[in-house]
C-alpha cells in the first residue's frame, strides 16, 4: 500500500543527526518528497518532518527503526488527518502572460520581488494549496518553484 | 595531558586488558601513548582480523573488545569485521585514528569518512573534536556497545585531537539523551505470559543470542524444566540451554535438526526469547510456526512484529523477565512430569527422524558429520568452538552438540567467512583456561589465515581444523540442488598445502587420513602450548541435509538427494 505519511522525528541537535536519520530512510527505498527541519527547544533539540513516498509498511518500519537511533528522540508517523501541515513555496511567475494583480485577487499569494517581465510570489498553505495554486497558473506561466517542503505537528498533543 | 594519553587513561578505567589491532599514521599519537600503559597490545595483520578477533573476545567475555586501526584503509579493513560484530550483536569498541581536523574535506593521505562508511553498520559512532571530550567519548562508547542490545560502537578521533594537550577531567557517568537501555519489565505482560504457558497442551521454548548476552540460560533452562517444554534454538543459540539435556530438540533452520523444525510447526505456544526471527531461522515467515500463539522477550523492541507477528511481546533484560516469567509460572502449576503427551509424541518425532539419512551414519569417514561428531566426544564440554562460515558450519550446527553458553562462536547474520581463527584467537585472549578450536573451510581458513602469525606470537594453543572439500562447498551444494549443476566459480584449482602453510608461520601443521587419526591428532592439538592445524581431506559431493530452501518452508524441506529421502 502506497503511504502518504509524514515522518515526524525529533532528534538532538548535532551535527551528523540527520545523516542518521536519512540513513535508515534510505535503506527502506523510500524516496523523501519533503523535508523541513528546523532547532527547538532552545537550541537542544531538532524537529525533522521528512514527507516520503513508498510502501507504508515500509515507512512504519522506518519510525520503529528511528527509535534505535541514539541520537532520535522521538519518531513518529502522522497521516494527512492526523496533522496540522504548512507548507511554503516561492513561486516565479512569468508576469508577461500573467496578470500580477489577478493572481493577488484570486489567491493568498503575497508578492515577494517583482521586475520587468518575472515577480515572485509567496504561498503558504497546504501542499495540496500550493498544488492548486500552481496548477491554476497553468505551467506555461510558472518559471521556477522552490518549495519548503511540508512542517507537521500532530493535533494531539502526543500519541 | 594529550588525548591521546586521555584515551589511554579512559580505556583504562574502563578495565580493558587488549587492544587487538595496527598502528599507522593516524594513530600514532594514540599508539605512543600505549607505551606507558599496562593495556596490551595484540598486533594483527589486517584489520579485518583485529575486528574478529575484538568481536570473538566480547562474544566471549561480555564485555567490549577493542580493535585499534589508523585512518583511510586501515578504517576500512574493518569494515567486514564491525559489520559482522553488528549483525550478531556483540560488544565492541573500534577505535580509528583521522586526518587532523585541518585537513578534513580535502582528500588528505589516508583521508576516509569513517562515520559515513561505518554508521549503517554501527551501533553509534563517535568523533571528539577537542581533547576535552575524549573521557566523556570513551565511556560512552563502552557504555552504548555495552548495554542493552550489544553493538559495535566506532570512535574517531582525528589526530591533532590525540596531540591536543589540555587539562582532563574524568567523568564517572555519562548521560545520553536518546538512549535507555533499561526498562523496567510490565509484570503484567509477564502474568499474561504465564498464563499463556500454564495453558497451552504443546509448548516450546526457543532460545536466541539474547540467552547469551543476558546471561539468562539459567532462568531459561530452569523454566524449560518447570514447563518440561521441549527447547530449540537459532543458530546464534546453540548452548544457551545444554543440548544433552533430554528436553533440548536443537537448532531449528535451514540446516537445523529435522526434528526440530517438524516439531516447531506442530507447537501451540512458542515462547521465543532474544531471537530476531530471522529468515534462516524461520524460512517464510508465514508459514512458521502456523498454530503457535506467540509470545517474544527482547531487549530490543524494534525486533517486534519485524518478521513475524506475535501474541503477545514483554520488553526487556531477558534474565530478569525469565525470573519473574518463572516465579509467576510456579505460582499457577506444580512442575510438570514428563508424562505426557506433547514430550511422548517428541520421541515419536525424534524417533522418525532418526531414518533420514542425515542421521544414519552413511557418510564417508572423513566427512563433516563425522568429524563434528569425534569433535565433540574429544573435547570437554567447557570448550570453545568457533566456526568459518559453510558447509563445516552447517555440520557442526547438526551434529556438534553445544553443552555451555558462551562456548558457540560462529557468525550468523553477516555469515563472515574467514572469522573462524580470528574469533578462536579472541576466544582463547578471553579464555585462556579452555580448549579452544577454529572449526574451518577451506574456503573460510585462507581468508584470514594471517592470524596465525598473532596466534604464534602469543603462543596461542589454537588448534584450526580445516574440512578441505578445494570446493567453495556450500556455493557449489546450492549450484548443485538449485541451479541444475552448472558449477562457475567454486573449484579451487590451486589451493596452499596446509601443512606446509602452517609451516610457514612456524605452526604445527597436520593433515590426517582417518578418524582415529583425527582424534589423536585434536587431543594432542588441545593439550599443546601452540598453536596447530589439522587438515583433514573430505569429499566436495557430500552435501548438508536437512535443507530447507531459501524463501520456503519448514515443510520443504530436503531431507536428502536419494529417493527414500522423500517420504519424510
Amino acid at each position: 500500500m502506497r503511504s502518504n505519511k509524514v515522518l515526524s522525528v525529533l532528534v538532538e541537535n548535532k551535527p551528523g543527526a540527520l545523516f542518521r536519520v536519512v540513513h535508515i530512510v534510505r535503506l527502506m527505498r523510500l524516496n523523501i518528497e519533503g523535508l523541513t527541519l528546523g532547532v527547538t527547544n532552545g537550541g537542544e533539540e531538532c524537529r525533522m518532518t521528512i514527507t516520503v513516498s513508498g510502501d507504508e509498511a515500509a515507512v512504519e518500519h522506518v519510525a520503529r527503526q528511528l527509535m534505535k537511533v541514539i541520537d532520535v528522540l522521538e519518531a513518529h508517523t502522522y497521516g494527512p488527518e492526523e496533522m496540522d501541515s504548512r507548507e511554503l513555496a516561492l513561486v516565479k511567475i512569468n508576469t508577461d502572460r500573467v496578470s500580477l494583480a489577478e493572481v493577488q485577487r484570486n489567491h493568498s499569494a503575497r508578492i515577494v520581488d517583482s521586475s520587468a517581465h518575472s515577480a515572485v510570489v509567496e504561498v503558504v498553505g497546504s501542499a495540496q494549496q500550493i498544488d492548486d495554486f500552481v496548477s491554476g497558473l497553468g505551467s506555461a506561466n510558472v518559471l521556477d518553484i522552490a518549495r519548503t517542503g511540508v512542517a507537521a505537528l500532530p493535533k494531539e498533543v502526543q500519541r | 595531558m594529550s588525548g591521546a594519553r586521555a584515551i589511554v587513561e579512559a580505556l583504562e578505567r574502563e578495565k580493558v586488558e587488549y587492544i587487538f589491532g595496527m598502528p599507522g599514521g593516524a594513530n600514532l599519537p594514540f599508539y605512543d601513548a600505549l607505551w606507558d600503559s599496562k593495556i596490551k597490545h595484540v598486533l594483527c595483520r589486517h584489520e579485518q582480523v583485529s575486528a574478529h578477533v575484538a568481536d570473538a573476545y566480547g562474544r566471549v567475555s561480555g564485555k567490549a573488545g577493542v580493535c585499534s586501526a589508523t585512518s583511510g584503509p586501515g578504517a576500512t579493513n574493518l569494515v567486514t569485521g564491525v559489520a559482522t560484530a553488528f549483525a550478531d550483536s556483540s560488544p565492541m569498541v573500534a577505535i580509528t585514528g583521522q586526518v587532523s581536523k585541518a585537513m578534513t574535506g580535502r582528500n588528505a593521505f589516508q583521508e576516509t569518512d569513517v562515520i559515513g562508511v561505518l554508521t549503517p553498520v554501527t551501533k553509534y559512532t563517535i568523533q571528539p573534536l577537542s581533547a576535552a571530550e575524549i573521557p566523556a567519548a570513551v565511556k560512552k562508547s563502552f557504555f552504548i556497545a555495552q548495554t542493552g542490545r550489544p553493538g559495535p560502537v566506532l570512535l574517531d578521533i582525528p589526530k591533532d585531537v590525540q596531540q591536543e594537550e589540555v587539562e582532563i577531567t574524568f567523568p564517572e557517568s555519562v548521560q545520553i539523551r536518546g538512549y535507555r537501555p533499561s526498562v523496567a519489565v510490565d509484570s503484567r505482560d509477564v502474568e499474561r505470559a504465564a498464563e499463556m504457558l500454564v495453558k497451552a497442551q504443546r509448548p516450546i521454548l526457543f532460545g536466541g543470542g539474547g540467552i547469551r548476552i543476558a546471561g539468562a540460560s539459567e532462568p531459561f533452562t530452569a523454566l524449560a524444566q518447570l514447563l518440561m517444554a521441549p527447547v530449540i534454538t537459532t543458530l546464534q543459540g546453540k548452548g544457551t540451554f545444554p543440548e544433552d539435556n533430554p528436553l533440548s530438540v536443537g537448532p531449528i533452520g535451514m540446516h537445523g535438526r529435522a526434528e526440530a523444525n517438524k516439531i516447531v510447526s506442530e507447537c501451540d505456544l512458542l515462547l521465543a526469547v532474544g531471537v530476531r526471527f530471522s529468515d534462516r531461522s524461520t524460512g517464510n515467515f508465514h508459514e512458521f510456526a502456523p498454530e503457535a500463539k506467540i509470545i517474544h522477550i527482547d531487549a530490543d523492541p524494534t525486533e517486534f512484529n519485524k518478521n513475524k507477528m506475535v501474541d503477545l511481546s514483554i520488553l526487556g533484560d531477558a534474565n530478569e523477565v525469565l525470573m519473574m516469567l518463572f516465579e509467576a509460572v510456579a505460582r499457577r502449576a506444580a512442575k510438570k512430569t514428563d508424562d505426557n503427551a506433547w514430550l511422548k509424541h517428541l520421541e515419536e518425532v525424534r524417533e522418525t527422524m532418526k531414518g533420514i539419512p542425515a542421521y544414519r551414519d552413511s557418510y564417508s569417514e572423513l566427512s563433516g558429520p563425522k568429524i563434528v561428531k569425534a569433535m565433540r566426544e574429544v573435547l570437554p564440554p567447557e570448550s570453545i568452538l568457533t566456526t568459518g562460515v559453510g558447509r563445516h558450519q552447517m555440520w557442526a550446527e547438526i551434529h556438534y552438540r553445544v553443552l555451555r553458553p558462551r562456548t558457540w562462536i560462529t557468525s550468523t547474520g553477516l555469515g563472515t567467512m574467514g572469522f573462524g581463527l580470528p574469533a578462536a584467537v579472541g576466544a582463547k585472549f578471553a579464555r585462556p583456561d579452555v580448549p579452544v578450536v577454529d572449526l574451518d573451510g577451506d574456503g573460510s581458513f585462507v581468508m584470514t589465515e594471517q592470524a596465525l602469525a598473532t596466534a604464534v606470537e602469543h603462543n596461542l594453543p589454537v588448534v584450526s581444523v580445516i574440512l578441505n572439500d578445494r570446493s567453495l562447498g556450500m556455493v557449489e551444494q546450492w549450484q548443485r540442488l538449485m541451479y541444475n549443476r552448472r558449477y562457475i566459480g567454486i573449484r579451487f584449482q590451486n589451493i596452499p598445502d596446509f601443512v606446509k602453510l602452517a609451516e610457514a608461520y612456524g605452526v604445527e601443521g597436520r593433515t590426517v587420513g582417518s578418524l582415529a587419526e583425527f582424534r589423536k591428532n585434536l587431543k594432542e592439538g588441545i593439550s599443546g602450548d601452540s598453536p596447530m592445524v589439522i587438515e583433514v581431506p573430505v569429499s566436495h559431493e557430500e552435501d548438508v541435509f536437512p535443507f530447507m530452501p531459501p524463501g520456503k518452508s519448514i515443510k520443504d524441506t530436503v531431507y536428502g538427494t536419494t529417493k527414500e529421502s522423500a517420504i519424510f
